[in-house]
């Protein structure tokens, strides 16, 4: 569904990524383990059109989408989801959602989206009225992941959705992601490492100092030396 | 002398909506895309000639038609100076910086471009209406009460718009998180252009408004620009609620100082308050520090 070919990607003069390719499938969940400022986060940025200096080819659905700016691809159904959340903290959460459905090709859908939402986040139909400020840590997090999935997208790429998390919660972020992959979402995590979300991978990619280490299964992962070392905690 | 205060509030208001309705425009710029706009005066000397040229035509004569036909014209050129003169910079280091500079270059250059082509006596534009409310000795003018409405109309319309429409609420999602925005696939450099233009058209409104009161000059947007900037530190930049009430409270000082001790000290008082402001309370009224 997306295929990423050595991608480079810069801060400035410094040079974040290097070389990285990666494959995910229509249905799976990819998840890409690191060390903290390796460049995963701006491996799924750039993937979704939000770093300016990126080079290196994109393909979604068979079609590049190379140099595609964020408000185009959004449009076409890939869906970036900050580790920071990045809400709109002096608007409501039915604001917040609203602005989820902005693009085009979510706008038609934004009743289902909305509904699909409040049954999947039942708390988040209970605080409609509330400002996102005054929302926890848990909350914030779901209501970013919701508004996400109010763009109607096909490929959703989250961001450390853990982060910050108590375990929990974590089970809960977990559960989340499981599903919407059952509905039929294609999920790209970054994560550091945590084993809920780990063991939903389908396949998984380690990114250090910038580069690819490690492509594989959960298994071929555990038979790694220095991965289950650094990674797993093992 | 109750007469006489009450006219003083009256002035006090009147001129209020008008500054609210500037005021209004300069801190959207600000609060949604960190860029403050020098030739903001300049575009309310703008309205107060396009208005004059569109009385000069010999079909026009009345002020709607004036307003529907300026107000796409000043939108189309504050989009057009955004996209031509700010954007480029904003990818640049100090863009802030920049755009101050490239704004009050364009400033002195409409305004001289307004003494060549205008001269440089002041224009005058014919009374939005005629005849005044009497009652004893009040007595009130039926144009300052259209300038009055129009303002506060203009202010509710575009409160409207922020509220209750996809662009309204796409420009206020850019000013709360201009990252959160692009995320959600809002162009964030269509919504800088637009907000640009809409404040253009606010000023250029307010200038149409002001000039049948005050005339229209070629440097006549410098006093507005100053009202308007301590209007918008006063109030707390970027902070639209708090730039309604600083631009009463302004209005109504001006007022009374002129009442008092005369126009002349009219500005000095406005420092007054702007000083006092930084002194005490530097993110104003309502705006939030950083």
């Amino acid at each position: 569904m997306i295929n990423v070919q050595n991608m480079n990607a810069y801060y400035g003069d410094f040079h974040v990524l290097k070389n990285v390719s990666l494959t995910v499938d229509e249905g799976q969940i990819v998840v890409m383990l690191g060390p903290n400022g390796h460049g995963k986060s701006t491996f799924l940025k750039s993937v979704c059109g939000l770093v300016e200096k990126v080079d290196g080819t994109l393909n979604y659905k068979g079609e590049s989408i190379t140099g595609l700016r964020a408000e185009r691809l959004v449009n076409k159904g890939i869906t970036y989801i900050a580790e920071n959340r990045e809400l709109f903290p002096e608007m409501t959460v039915l604001e917040n959602l609203k602005l989820g459905a902005y693009s085009k090709s979510a706008r038609p859908h934004e009743k289902e989206n909305l509904e699909r939402v409040f049954s999947l986040f039942p708390r988040l139909a209970d605080r409609k009225g509330q400002f996102a400020s005054t929302m926890s840590g848990g909350e914030a997090r779901m209501l970013a992941i919701a508004r996400g999935l109010m763009s109607n997208a096909k490929f959703l790429a989250i961001d450390e959705p853990s982060l910050g998390l108590q375990p929990n919660l974590r089970d809960e972020v977990a559960r989340i992601i499981k599903e919407i992959n059952d509905q039929g979402m294609t999920v790209l995590v970054v994560e550091q490492n945590i084993p809920q979300i780990t063991e939903l991978a389908d396949k998984l990619y380690v990114l250090e100092e910038g580069r690819i280490t490690f492509e594989g299964s959960k298994e071929d992962a555990l038979c790694n030396d220095h991965l289950k070392e650094i990674f797993l905690g093992m | 002398m109750l007469i006489e205060i009450i006219d003083v509030i009256i002035s006090g208001m009147i001129n209020g909506s008008v500054y609210a309705l500037m005021a209004v425009g300069l801190t959207l710029i600000y609060g949604v895309s960190k860029a403050f706009n020098f030739a903001y005066g300049s575009f309310y000397s703008m309205g107060g000639y396009i208005a004059f040229l569109l009385f000069g035509a010999a079909f026009i004569n009345s002020y709607l038609v004036v307003f529907l036909l300026a107000a796409p014209v000043l939108f189309f050129f504050g989009f057009i100076i955004e996209k031509l003169l700010v954007a480029p910079l904003r990818k640049r280091d100090d863009w802030e910086i920049k755009v101050m500079m490239i704004t009050l270059g364009l400033a002195l250059f409409l305004d001289n471009s307004y003494q060549v082509v205008f001269g440089a006596r002041m224009k005058s534009l014919p009374p939005l209406m005629e005849g005044s409310f009497e009652a004893g000795d009040f007595f009130l003018s039926y144009q300052d009460i259209v300038i009055f409405v129009l303002s506060i109309g203009g202010i509710l319309l575009f409160r409207w718009f922020l509220n209750n429409t996809r662009t309204g609420m796409s420009v206020r999602a850019v000013a709360q998180n201009p990252a959160g925005a692009q995320i959600v696939g809002i162009p964030k450099e269509f919504v800088f252009a637009a907000t640009f233009a809409i404040s253009t058209v606010m000023v250029g409104m307010g200038g149409i408004l002001l000039a049948q009161k005050y005339f229209v000059t070629p440097a006549g947007g410098w006093n507005i620009l100053v009202k308007a900037w301590v209007i918008t530190a006063f109030g707390g930049m970027g902070s639209i609620k708090g730039g309604l009430y600083a631009a009463f409270i302004v209005g109504m000082l001006e007022a009374f100082v002129g009442w008092q001790f005369g126009m002349t000290w009219t500005l000095m008082a406005l420092f007054a308050v702007l000083l006092t402001t930084l002194a005490v309370r530097p993110q104003g009224l309502m705006g939030k520090w950083g």
